[in-house]
């Protein structure tokens, strides 16, 4: 595709949507905000694209880029006023680059991370954040009380949080 | 700290559901919670994320083109003429099935009940699909399911992130089969967390409780003619269920739309059955899998092995309420309990009683009615309102600390629990209200709101007699909106009668204005209901 014309929205949006949703929902581990903001990176960025100042194989770094600048911006807390990033800042260099090497490796440091809880903890973290139950079901696996869920989860948090300040 | 474990809690339990968080990292003031969000989001990472439904790309397409200015030409406005004559059938068919009964239920209803009666097993393809404010809607899972009336199940993930999930409940032994990670997980059978969704029994028993179900108006689901139903639950929302006309056995359920999200469970197929077919019930580690034993229990061939684990001879009474049977007996090892597992076939019902040495002096959960045997306590903790869960009674006495539990109702458990009692059980009659010296006001309007934002997974605190009381002498003590921790702690608020409808709550901390909080199920009187402040006894110099 040279400089994109004018009517290739469509085509645009179905050629790039996949790897930008992916990138997005990383970030926010929601399908709610990341449709949103994709949706937002979009309507951002098409001008920019359908202007031709985007060469097409770059299409994806730059869209990723302007996503994350909506991300890095507090997207939510500007949800209200509008967003505001300025798309003529962005240069070819700052493109947003993460690609699987960087999520394999944050991966990895994450479960050496968990490992390092004890085993109470790692249940909890497991059975509430990754398998995504209920406060009472985890609570009726655990034999505790729904409370005691919450004070686990946040003590188990509040644990993985130091211990991942120390990988940084 | 415990508004900070509540917050946390609402956080990942939106992300669960892949929504939108209230308060995430950009809103929150707390830099504590700020960093733990962002560490939950880090955790989710390990799962695979949800993809968009599959119009995804075409909605984006519309709402871009839409937003920088281009112009999409607009679908033609339905014509709504050949409703019209449906509309009349539909009525036709309200009046015929909301005739009322000589005891005041639709004959829908107990026609749903009779036919359920007939009904061993049966077998069908849930799909649940959920639907946003915005009229987006999108296939949330998409489960094989096989259940009987014993409460055993056999449920396949056939859709989604989760495709190829088996969860399992024989009766006896719960696993979990993961396939992603060549996993199988053991669980003990009971207690069960797990309901299989949209439970054909379970809904027909809630329908029957309902305050009202009534037709209104019919349908076609997956090629079969459905009437369908209106239940309002007491304090809960309307919602629907689509009833086969033929089998006499709902077929779809639609929820209300709670927090801008409406969920449908829609049996596409369903067949009956004698009962569950026993490969599907039966254990076996599939090849390149790990067994992950989550269950602590060993099972033991009688008493005399059970003692030589545990230390002491577990009590095994003979004279056992009608119906009741020794189906097995367990030991948990690493914490010197033994298990004995009653079956009562005429009530389908499993029922355990444990008993280990007493650690300790019994501290009752706050939500318990509390009774008494002797001049020990008692806590009773009823099971939810027909949803099939289990309900428990945990007491001690020479030093040894007892439970009975299952999914029966509080007489029926009180009944076995009393055979290990040395004395007579004693509940608290259901009306011992004591006057507060000082009445509160409520408005039922705002209760009823926070009872279906707590039916919805919010304000969960409510659910909690003794969160409740903190909360209300926090604020009569910072009338302004408590900053920081609560000024009185948790430790010092206890439950010093609890008859499952109302309740007082101690203040033990003498800085307190407050000496008793009297509060009360004002909108729903079982363990799901929220409680409600009525009244307080200011404290005395």
């Amino acid at each position: 595709m040279a400089a994109a014309e004018p009517g290739s929205i469509e085509e645009l949006c179905s050629k790039t949507w996949k790897p930008l949703y992916l990138f997005i929902y990383f970030k926010v581990q929601n399908r709610q905000e990341a449709e949103d903001i994709t949706q937002e990176t979009y309507v951002k960025a098409m001008s920019h694209l359908l202007s031709g100042k985007v060469a097409p194989n770059k299409y994806i770094a730059f869209l990723k880029t302007v996503a994350h600048n909506l991300l890095r911006d507090g997207w939510r807390r500007k949800q209200r006023r509008g967003t505001t990033v300025d798309i003529d800042a962005i240069h070819p260099q700052d493109y947003a680059t993460e690609g699987p090497d960087e999520s394999s490796i944050q991966r990895q440091t994450l479960e050496d991370a968990l490992m390092r809880l004890n085993l109470e903890q790692r249940t909890v973290i497991e059975l509430r954040i990754i398998q995504g139950y209920s406060v009472a079901e985890t609570a009726r696996f655990m034999n505790v009380t729904e409370e005691a869920v919450r004070v686990k989860q946040h003590r188990a948090l509040r644990k993985l949080a130091d211990l991942l300040k120390n990988y940084d | 700290m415990a508004d900070a474990e509540q917050k946390l809690s609402e956080f990942i339990d939106r992300l669960n559901a892949d929504l939108q968080p209230e308060e995430d990292e950009h809103t929150t003031k707390s830099d504590e919670l700020r960093e733990l969000y962002r560490t939950v989001r880090k955790v989710r990472r390990l799962r695979e994320p949800t993809m968009p439904e599959e119009d995804f790309a075409e909605r984006l397409t519309d709402a871009v083109s839409r937003r920088v200015s281009r112009s999409k030409p607009h679908a033609k406005r339905k014509t709504w003429g050949w409703m019209t004559a449906a509309a009349a059938v539909a009525a036709a068919l309200v009046l015929l099935l909301n005739m009322p009964m000589p005891w005041g239920k639709t004959n829908i209803v107990k026609a749903m009940a009779e036919a359920f009666r007939e009904v061993n097993a049966y077998h069908g393809v849930l799909e649940i699909v959920a639907k946003t404010a915005d009229g987006e809607s999108r296939l949330q899972g998409k489960l094989d399911i096989w259940a009987d009336k014993n409460g055993r199940y056999y449920v396949k993930s056939l859709d989604g992130s989760q495709q190829g999930l088996v969860t399992v409940n024989d009766g006896k032994n719960k696993w979990q089969i993961q396939p992603q990670d060549r996993e199988v997980h053991l669980f003990p059978a009971l207690p069960d967390a797990y309901r299989v969704q949209f439970e054909i029994g379970h809904e027909i028993e809630e329908a029957e409780r309902a305050l009202s179900a009534s037709v209104i108006g019919e349908d076609v689901i997956a090629g079969r003619t459905a009437s369908i139903l209106e239940v309002t639950p007491e304090g809960g929302l309307p919602y629907r269920i689509w009833v086969d006309a033929e089998t006499r056995l709902p077929l779809r359920k639609q929820t209300a739309m709670v927090h801008a999200i409406q969920y449908t469970f829609t049996y596409s197929q369903i067949e009956f059955a004698d009962a569950i077919p026993e490969p599907l019930l039966t254990y076996r580690l599939p090849d390149g899998f790990t067994e992950i034993a989550a269950n602590p229990e060993q099972i033991v061939l009688d008493a005399k092995e059970a003692e030589t684990i545990v230390g002491f001879a577990p009590q095994l009474p003979e004279d056992l309420p009608s119906g009741y049977v020794l189906d097995r007996i367990a030991v948990v090892p690493d914490e010197l309990r033994v298990k004995a597992y009653y079956t009562n076939d005429s009530q389908n019902s499993h029922v355990i009683v444990t008993q280990g040495r007493a650690a300790g002096k019994l501290q009752p959960a706050p939500d318990a009615v509390i009774g008494e045997t002797g001049d020990s306590a008692v806590e009773v903790l009823p099971p939810a309102a027909g949803d099939g869960s289990v309900g428990s009674i945990r007491w001690q006495q020479d030093g040894t600390e007892w439970a009975v539990l299952g999914n029966q109702p509080v007489d029926r458990l009180a009944a076995l629990a009393e055979t290990f009692m040395t004395a007579p059980l004693q509940l608290p009659p259901a009306d011992n209200r004591t006057k507060p010296i000082a009445e509160v006001e409520y408005d039922l309007a705002i209760e009823k709101a926070d009872q279906q934002n707590a039916d919805a997974g919010s304000s969960v605190w409510k659910l909690d007699p003794v969160f409740t009381a903190q909360v209300f002498v926090s604020l009569q003590m910072m009338p302004d909106g408590v900053v920081g921790d609560y000024p009185i702690a948790l430790e010092d608020l206890v439950v010093a009668s609890n008859n499952g409808v109302q309740a007082i709550v101690e203040v033990r901390d003498e800085s307190a204005p407050i000496a008793r909080v009297y509060v009360e199920r004002v909108v729903r009187q079982d363990d799901t209901g929220i409680w409600t402040v009525v009244g307080y006894d200011p404290r005395t110099p």
